[in-house]
C-alpha cells in the first residue's frame, strides 16, 4: 500500500506542478491562440512549395524547365505539369501549366529535393484555406511563381547558398563551354580543310539555354 | 451566521408555498416541486459547470489552455456543447433492441436524480429525509449497473457488450468495499439517517459552548476523516466510488482507446448527452454521500450548511479530475483483484478497527482512543495492506527482475 | 394511497406475467426487475422503507444483475422459436398456483374481514426499532449468520487467490524472462 500510494502521490505532484505552473510560466503553456496571434515562423518552416524565377518577368525568368522530375517524385502525385510550346509547335523548356493541389500536398519537400534546377522551394505561408473547395485549392503557375527576392526574404541563408550553387554551376558550364569552344576552334584550326567538322559545333550552341541565364 | 443560507432557503420555500395556501391539492404539488425541481436543476447546472471545470483542469494539467472561445474563460462552452448535442442526429443501430436502447439513458438519469435526493445538502435541505436514507442511497445507486447493462446489451455491438460486461462486473465488485467502508460510519453514528450521520460529526460539547475557537474547530475536527478508521475508510470509499462512478483510473467500461466508448459506442446526439449527464450526476451523488459520511456533511465553521456542502462536493470532484489527469487506466484483472483481494479485506478490518476505537473512546476518552487508533489501529491496517499486497503479487513480481535484452 | 397501491399492484402483476410469457430472456429478466421494483414500491407504501431499500439493493441490485450477467453470456436470447411459450402441463401448474393462493391468501383475507385495518396512531417504524426487534432476541443467530456469510465471502476470495497462484507456479518456468506484471 505504501509503495502504491507513494507512486500515485508522486504522479499527482507532477500533474499539480504542471497545472499551477501553466498559469505563470510561459513554457508550460505553449499553445498559440491562432487567429489572434500567429506562431513564429522560422526560416526552416515549410508548408507548401513555390516556384522560383529570376529577374523581373515571372514567365521569362522561370527556372523550371518542365523536366517533370518533381511530378514523378511527388508521393501523393499532386503536381501536374504540361510543357510549353512556341507558336511553331516547338517545345520550350518551360511549363505551360504547373499546378499543385494544396489539399493533397503533404509538405514532404521531395519535389524540392529532386529538382536539378533549384526551381522549386518550400514556402512557409500556411493560410491557404479557400472558399472554393475545388479550384481554390488548386494553385496554378501564376500563383506559384515567386521571385528570388521573396526567397531571400524567406530564408536568407539557404537562398544565398542556392545562388552560390547556381553561380558555381554557371561558371562551370561557362568554363566547359569555353573549353569546348577552344577545342572546336583548335580542331578547326588543325583541320581547316574538311568543312564537315564545323557542323559539330551546334551542340555547343544549343547548350546555353540549359543552365539558366545567370542574373 | 450558522446555517444562514439554509434557513433563508427554507424560508423562501415556505414563502412560495404560502401563496397556494388556499388550494390544498395545489399546495402539495407545489411543495413536491419545490423539493425536487431546484435540486434537479441545480445538479444539472453543476453538471454543466463540472464539464467545463474538468476540461479546463485536464487541459491545464496537460499544458493547454482548454476551452476559451465561448464566453469569458469559455464558461459558456457547456451550453454550446448542449446545443450541438441537441441538434445532432440520433442514430439507432438497425438491429438494436430499440426499446432498451431508448430506455437506458433514462434508466441511468432517474436513479442518479433520486440518489441526489438522499443527500443532506444543509440544515433542513433534504429532499428525501428517510430514516434509512443511506442504505436507500446505496440501493438506488446500484441501479446504475442495470442502465449500463441495458445500453451495452441493446446496442448489438461487440464493444458495447464488452463495455457493459466490464461495467457490471466492476460495479458489483466495488459496491462491496463501498458499502463496507460506509458501514463503519453508520456503526459509529448509530443511525442510517443521513442528517444524524452529519450531526454525529461535530464535537457536540464544543459546538454549543459559545467559545469562538471551540465553535470553529468543533465543526471541523469532528469529521470522520480525522479519525483513524474514518481516514482509512475514506480512502477505501473514495477508491470504490471512483470505480462505481466509472471514473478514471477505473473507467474500463468506457475505455475509449480499447473498446471505443464501451456502452456509449452506439449512442449519439441527445441520448448520449443524457447518458453523460446521468453519469456525472451519479458521480456527484456518490461524492456527495462521501462528503456526508466522511467529510462532515454540511458541517463547517462560519457558513455552516449549503455553502460548505457545495465547497466539499466540488473539492472532492476536483480531486477526481486531478486523478483523472494523472493515473492511467487499470487492466481488467488488476481491477477485479484490487477490489476483492485488497480493498475488501481491508474494509472489513476497518470495521473492526472502528469498533475497537469506539470501545476505547467509551472507556477511556477521545484522546487515548485517537492515540491508540492512529498508532495501533492504523499500524494494523498498514501491516495488513502490506501483507495483502505481498500476498497478491504473482511469484514473478516477487523474484528479482532479470533483463535479458539489456546488457 | 389506494390508487398508488392498485397501480403498483398492477405493475407487479404485469411484470410477473410478462416474465413468464416473454420470449426474449433479457426482456423476461427485466420484467422480473419491474416486478421487484413494484414490490419495493408496495413496501414503501406500507412505510417499511428499510425492507424496500433491501428489496432494491438485494433483488434488483444483486440478484437481477447476476441473472443479467449470466444471460449476457448466452448467444441466442430468443431461444427455439418453434417451441411454444407454454409448456404442456401448464394447466396443472396453474391449478397448483390457484390452490396455493386459495390455501394461503384466502384465510388471511377472511381474517381481516375485507376491510383495511385502521392505522396505529403511534406507529412510527424506524430502522432503529427494526434493529432492536431483530437484534435483541435473535442476536446470536443473526451474528452467526453474518459470520457465516463473511466467512463464505472470504473463503471465495481465498479460493480464487489460491487457484491463480498455484496455476502461476505451475506454468512459470524458473528461468523465463521476467516480464513485469504477468
Ligand atoms: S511537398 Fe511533397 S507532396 Fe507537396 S508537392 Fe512537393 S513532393 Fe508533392
Ligand atoms: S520544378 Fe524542377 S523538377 Fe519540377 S519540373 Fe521544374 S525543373 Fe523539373
Amino acid at each position: 500500500m505504501s509503495l502504491l500510494a507513494k507512486g500515485i502521490l508522486k504522479g499527482m505532484a507532477v500533474t499539480a506542478k504542471n497545472f499551477f505552473q501553466s498559469y505563470y510560466r510561459k513554457e508550460r503553456l505553449p499553445t498559440v491562440q491562432y487567429p489572434e496571434e500567429k506562431s513564429t515562423i522560422t526560416p526552416f518552416t515549410r508548408n507548401f512549395p513555390f516556384l522560383l524565377y529570376d529577374g523581373d518577368d515571372a514567365v521569362d525568368g522561370m527556372r523550371c524547365t518542365a523536366c517533370t522530375l518533381c511530378e514523378r517524385a511527388c508521393p501523393p502525385q499532386c503536381i501536374y505539369i504540361i510543357k510549353d510550346k512556341d507558336e511553331k509547335g516547338k517545345p520550350i523548356l518551360r511549363p505551360r501549366i504547373f499546378d499543385i493541389d494544396t489539399s493533397v500536398c503533404m509538405s514532404c519537400q521531395l519535389c524540392v529535393e529532386v529538382c536539378p534546377y533549384e526551381a522549386i522551394r518550400m514556402d512557409s505561408a500556411f493560410e491557404l484555406s479557400n472558399e472554393n473547395r475545388f479550384e481554390g485549392l488548386l494553385i496554378n503557375r501564376g500563383d506559384l511563381l515567386k521571385s528570388n527576392d521573396y526567397y531571400h526574404a524567406l530564408n536568407p541563408v539557404e537562398a544565398r547558398e542556392t545562388d552560390d550553387r547556381i553561380a558555381a554551376k554557371n561558371a562551370l558550364a561557362e568554363a566547359k563551354k569555353k573549353a569546348r569552344q577552344k577545342k572546336t576552334r583548335l580542331a578547326a584550326a588543325k583541320a581547316k580543310r574538311p568543312p564537315s567538322r564545323l557542323k559539330k559545333s551546334p551542340p555547343a550552341r544549343e547548350k546555353p539555354p540549359q543552365p539558366e541565364k545567370s542574373e | 451566521m450558522n446555517n444562514f443560507f439554509d434557513l433563508k432557503l427554507v424560508e423562501l420555500g415556505r414563502w412560495i408555498e404560502a401563496f397556494f395556501a388556499d388550494f390544498p391539492s395545489l399546495k402539495l404539488v407545489v411543495h413536491l416541486l419545490l423539493c425536487t425541481l431546484p435540486l434537479a436543476l441545480s445538479f444539472m447546472g453543476a453538471f454543466a459547470f463540472t464539464t467545463w471545470l474538468e476540461r479546463k483542469g485536464l487541459a491545464r494539467i496537460q499544458n493547454r489552455p482548454g476551452p476559451n472561445r465561448v464566453g469569458i474563460f469559455g464558461l459558456l462552452q457547456p451550453i454550446a456543447d448542449g446545443i450541438k448535442m441537441l441538434i445532432k442526429e440520433d442514430i439507432v443501430p438497425e438491429r438494436s433492441d430499440k426499446l432498451f436502447h431508448f430506455l437506458a439513458p433514462i434508466m441511468l438519469m432517474i436513479p442518479a436524480l433520486i440518489g441526489v435526493g438522499f443527500l443532506p445538502l444543509g440544515d433542513g435541505l433534504h429532499a428525501l429525509p428517510l430514516d434509512s436514507a443511506i442504505i436507500f442511497f446505496f440501493a438506488i445507486s446500484s441501479l446504475n449497473t442495470i442502465a449500463v447493462f441495458m445500453a451495452g446489451w441493446s446496442s448489438r455491438n461487440k464493444y458495447s457488450l464488452l463495455g457493459g460486461m466490464r461495467a457490471v462486473a466492476q460495479m458489483i465488485s466495488y459496491e462491496i468495499p463501498l458499502v463496507l467502508s460506509a458501514v463503519a460510519v453508520i456503526m459509529i453514528a448509530g443511525s442510517l439517517n443521513a442528517q444524524e450521520v452529519v450531526a454525529s460529526q461535530q464535537i457536540s460539547s464544543w459546538v454549543g459552548s459559545g467559545n469562538i475557537l471551540q465553535e470553529f474547530f468543533g465543526r471541523i475536527l469532528g469529521w470522520n476523516v480525522f479519525k483513524p478508521w474514518g481516514f482509512a475508510g475514506f480512502i477505501f470509499f473514495f477508491v470504490a466510488a471512483l470505480a462505481e462512478a466509472n471514473r478514471s483510473p477505473f473507467d474500463l467500461p468506457e475505455a475509449d482507446s480499447e473498446i471505443i466508448a464501451g456502452h456509449l459506442t452506439e449512442y449519439s446526439g441527445f441520448k448520449y448527452a443524457i447518458f453523460f449527464m446521468g453519469e456525472y450526476i451519479s458521480a456527484f451523488a456518490i461524492a456527495g454521500i462521501g462528503v456526508t459520511l466522511f467529510l462532515g456533511g454540511w458541517n463547517g465553521p462560519v457558513f455552516s450548511g449549503l455553502p460548505w456542502f457545495v465547497l466539499k462536493l466540488f473539492s472532492l470532484f476536483a480531486v477526481m479530475i486531478w486523478i483523472r489527469g494523472t493515473l492511467p487506466r487499470l487492466r481488467v484483472d488488476q481491477l477485479m483483484g484490487y477490489a476483492w483481494k485488497f480493498l475488501f479485506p481491508l474494509a472489513i478490518l476497518n470495521i473492526f478497527l472502528a469498533g475497537f476505537y469506539h470501545f476505547i473512546e467509551r472507556q477511556w476518552g477521545t484522546a487515548i482512543a485517537m492515540l491508540a487508533g492512529w498508532i495501533l489501529g492504523f499500524g494494523a491496517l498498514q501491516l495488513a495492506a502490506t501483507a495483502l499486497s505481498r500476498l497478491n503479487q504473482s511469484p514473478i513480481m516477487r523474484s528479482k527482475r532479470v533483463y535479458q535484452l539489456v546488457e | 394511497m389506494n390508487i398508488a397501491f392498485y397501480l403498483l399492484a398492477l405493475v407487479a402483476v404485469l411484470g410477473a406475467g410478462l416474465a413468464i410469457t416473454l420470449r426474449n430472456v433479457v426482456h423476461a429478466v427485466f420484467s422480473v426487475l419491474l416486478f421487484f421494483s413494484a414490490l419495493a414500491g408496495l413496501f414503501l407504501l406500507m412505510l417499511a422503507e428499510f425492507i424496500a431499500a433491501v428489496q432494491v439493493l438485494v433483488y434488483i441490485g444483486s440478484v437481477g444483475i447476476l441473472m443479467l450477467f449470466a444471460i449476457m453470456l448466452t448467444t441466442n436470447v430468443m431461444g427455439d422459436p418453434n417451441r411454444p411459450v407454454r409448456s404442456r402441463g401448464w394447466v396443472w401448474g396453474g391449478l397448483a398456483v390457484i390452490a396455493l393462493l386459495a390455501g394461503v391468501l384466502l384465510p388471511l383475507i377472511s381474517r381481516t374481514g375485507g376491510q383495511t385495518p385502521t392505522p396505529l396512531s403511534d406507529f412510527n417504524p424506524s430502522v432503529k426499532q427494526l434493529g432492536m426487534v431483530l437484534m435483541d432476541p435473535y442476536f446470536a443467530s443473526v451474528g452467526v449468520i453474518a459470520l457465516l456469510l463473511t466467512a463464505g465471502l472470504i473463503g471465495a476470495v481465498v479460493a480464487a487467490t489460491g487457484a491463480s497462484e498455484a496455476d502461476q507456479k505451475k506454468t512459470v518456468p524458473a528461468n523465463r524472462p521476467n516480464y513485469p506484471n504477468t
